[in-house]
């Protein structure tokens, strides 16, 4: 299969899916925006309204943080079952493994580009006013889409391997959930040197920061930080992808005769 | 006669538990050349449908080796490959046939020929799971004939739909045969075999235990059930 061949694969599967999901649902496509903000309402009700968050425009600073995860956590997550749940047809026909969590990753970016035209129009309306620096937003995106590859193709490999990661990886998304700074600040943190650690081990948590950095201050994010996010995932990827390419027959073995 | 694929010394275990392996078959020699259809018959459970997963590069063998000739593309026959519910039968034929290798520009093209293979009417852009299983057969058996590729592996999938339909795959098939192809059909369907086959293996317990004529090699079949 030529490199066109599996692009056009990739995005047919990703478009597919969702025509055939929004299919299943009275609100269809609705449901892109609905989840996200229904996830928002219930963590807006438990910090704002019940626990009276001190944080200055917290809706808004809470849907840029937990919009920008739920699409990291879901892809993620999906990617990591994506093998698994086409194990009938890879039983019937010779194609690249990672082709599968490629194609739920994609699903992912499609619904999540929604999410950000509905996240900026809100800030518009909240009356954040966009300036050059949103144009950093661009870049931003496409670093977390690496990161969300790198880590979808490491989950579905292990998952592949053994059942139980599945398990763990939603554990793990709990966990990065208290660790992102998602309803919390990270610049709260007092150590400068704790704070950059916990921004170089959690590139998520770097991101978020960078998008609110971008879009709720008008500021360019640090060049430095951005940097260290393409760099993490960059390796991740090649580790990721060597893998693959030495595993396929392993991956179709593990899986279909499961 | 050009052999397309050839398999020397070939065997598969596949792992029961973390610590016990089965031989699923062991020391298959077999070379298929362009032009031929070679059926593989066995009981259930004797290793065909693997074999054929092993001839489509879906399963490297335990041991052995596998070679295909140079640009040569073998895949499985697939009814219904990568078919979802909640999508058409147009959908579905597109996909499937991108999945098969076609790119989009042939996937497109090739619409129109599954859809007046298929006779299904307004119902080609209705979702599948309003299909009878029957339409689902016809579509699936459709868009499975735009396979280009030059060793066809078939399992046990030319029995569907009605009688009719049944008359029509059968000859759509027979025209896709040629000298320049080559089929390996696992089939029950003895009538199936010795019409369209020029060579049978039968598969037993993981070996070959006869070669040749389908006539010959369907005759010591019919003895091994009987006993």
């Amino acid at each position: 299969m030529t490199f066109n061949q599996t692009v056009t694969l990739v995005d047919t599967l990703a478009r597919f899916h969702l025509k055939g999901e929004s299919r299943q649902y009275f609100f269809g496509y609705l449901w892109w925006v609905l989840e996200p903000l229904l996830y928002v309402g219930v963590f807006y009700l438990v910090f704002e309204i019940l626990l009276d968050s001190r944080q200055p425009d917290f809706l808004y600073f809470l849907m840029v943080g937990k919009l920008s995860f739920i699409w990291f956590s879901k892809s993620v997550n999906q990617a990591a079952s994506s093998l698994e749940a086409n194990k009938g047809l890879m039983a019937q026909t010779h194609l690249r493994k990672e082709l599968f969590p490629l194609a739920v990753i994609h699903q992912g970016f499609y619904r999540q580009l929604v999410v950000f035209i509905f996240l900026i129009c809100f800030l518009l309306m909240g009356g954040y006013l966009p300036s050059a620096a949103w144009l950093w937003l661009i870049p931003i995106t496409l670093l977390q889409a690496m990161l969300i590859t790198a880590c979808g193709l490491l989950g579905a490999l292990l998952v592949s391997f053994k059942r139980d990661f599945r398990l763990l990886i939603q554990l793990g998304m709990v966990f990065l959930l208290f660790m992102s700074g998602i309803f919390w600040d990270l610049n709260v943190i007092a150590d400068t040197r704790l704070r950059e650690g916990l921004l170089v081990l959690n590139p998520l948590a770097n991101l978020i920061d960078c998008y609110r950095q971008v879009l709720m201050l008008g500021e360019a994010p640090n060049g430095m930080r951005l940097a260290w996010v393409l760099g993490e995932s960059l390796l991740l990827l090649i580790i990721v992808w060597a893998a693959y390419s030495r595993l396929q027959f392993w991956i179709a073995r593990q899986v279909v005769t499961r | 006669m050009t052999a397309l694929l050839s398999l020397t010394d070939v065997s598969m275990h596949f792992s029961r538990e973390a610590d016990s392996r089965y031989a699923v078959f062991g020391g298959i020699n077999l070379t298929v050349s362009a032009g031929e259809c070679v059926a593989l018959v066995g009981r259930n459970g004797s290793g065909k449908s693997t074999l054929l997963r092993v001839m489509a590069k879906i399963f490297a063998p335990t041991s052995g080796s596998v070679s295909w000739a140079p640009g040569v593309a073998v895949s499985l026959l697939t009814l219904g490959l990568g078919f979802r519910q909640d999508l058409s039968g147009r959908d579905n034929a597109f996909l499937s046939c991108l999945l098969m290798g076609l790119s989009r520009k042939e996937a497109k093209e090739a619409l129109s020929d599954i859809e007046a293979f298929c006779e299904l009417g307004q119902f080609f852009d209705e979702p599948v799971n309003k299909y009878s299983a029957g339409m689902r057969a016809r579509l699936g058996f459709g868009t499975a004939l735009m396979n280009r590729s030059q060793v066809v592996l078939i399992d046990e999938t030319l029995s569907v739909g009605d009688a009719f339909f049944r008359e029509k795959a059968r000859i759509a098939l027979e025209q896709e045969f040629n000298e320049h192809r080559a089929v390996v059909l696992v089939s029950h369907a003895e009538q199936q075999v010795e019409r369209l086959c020029d060579r049978a293996i039968l598969l037993e317990q993981g070996e070959i235990t006869a070669e040749g004529h389908p006539g010959a090699v369907l005759a010591a079949y019919a003895d091994l059930t009987a006993n």
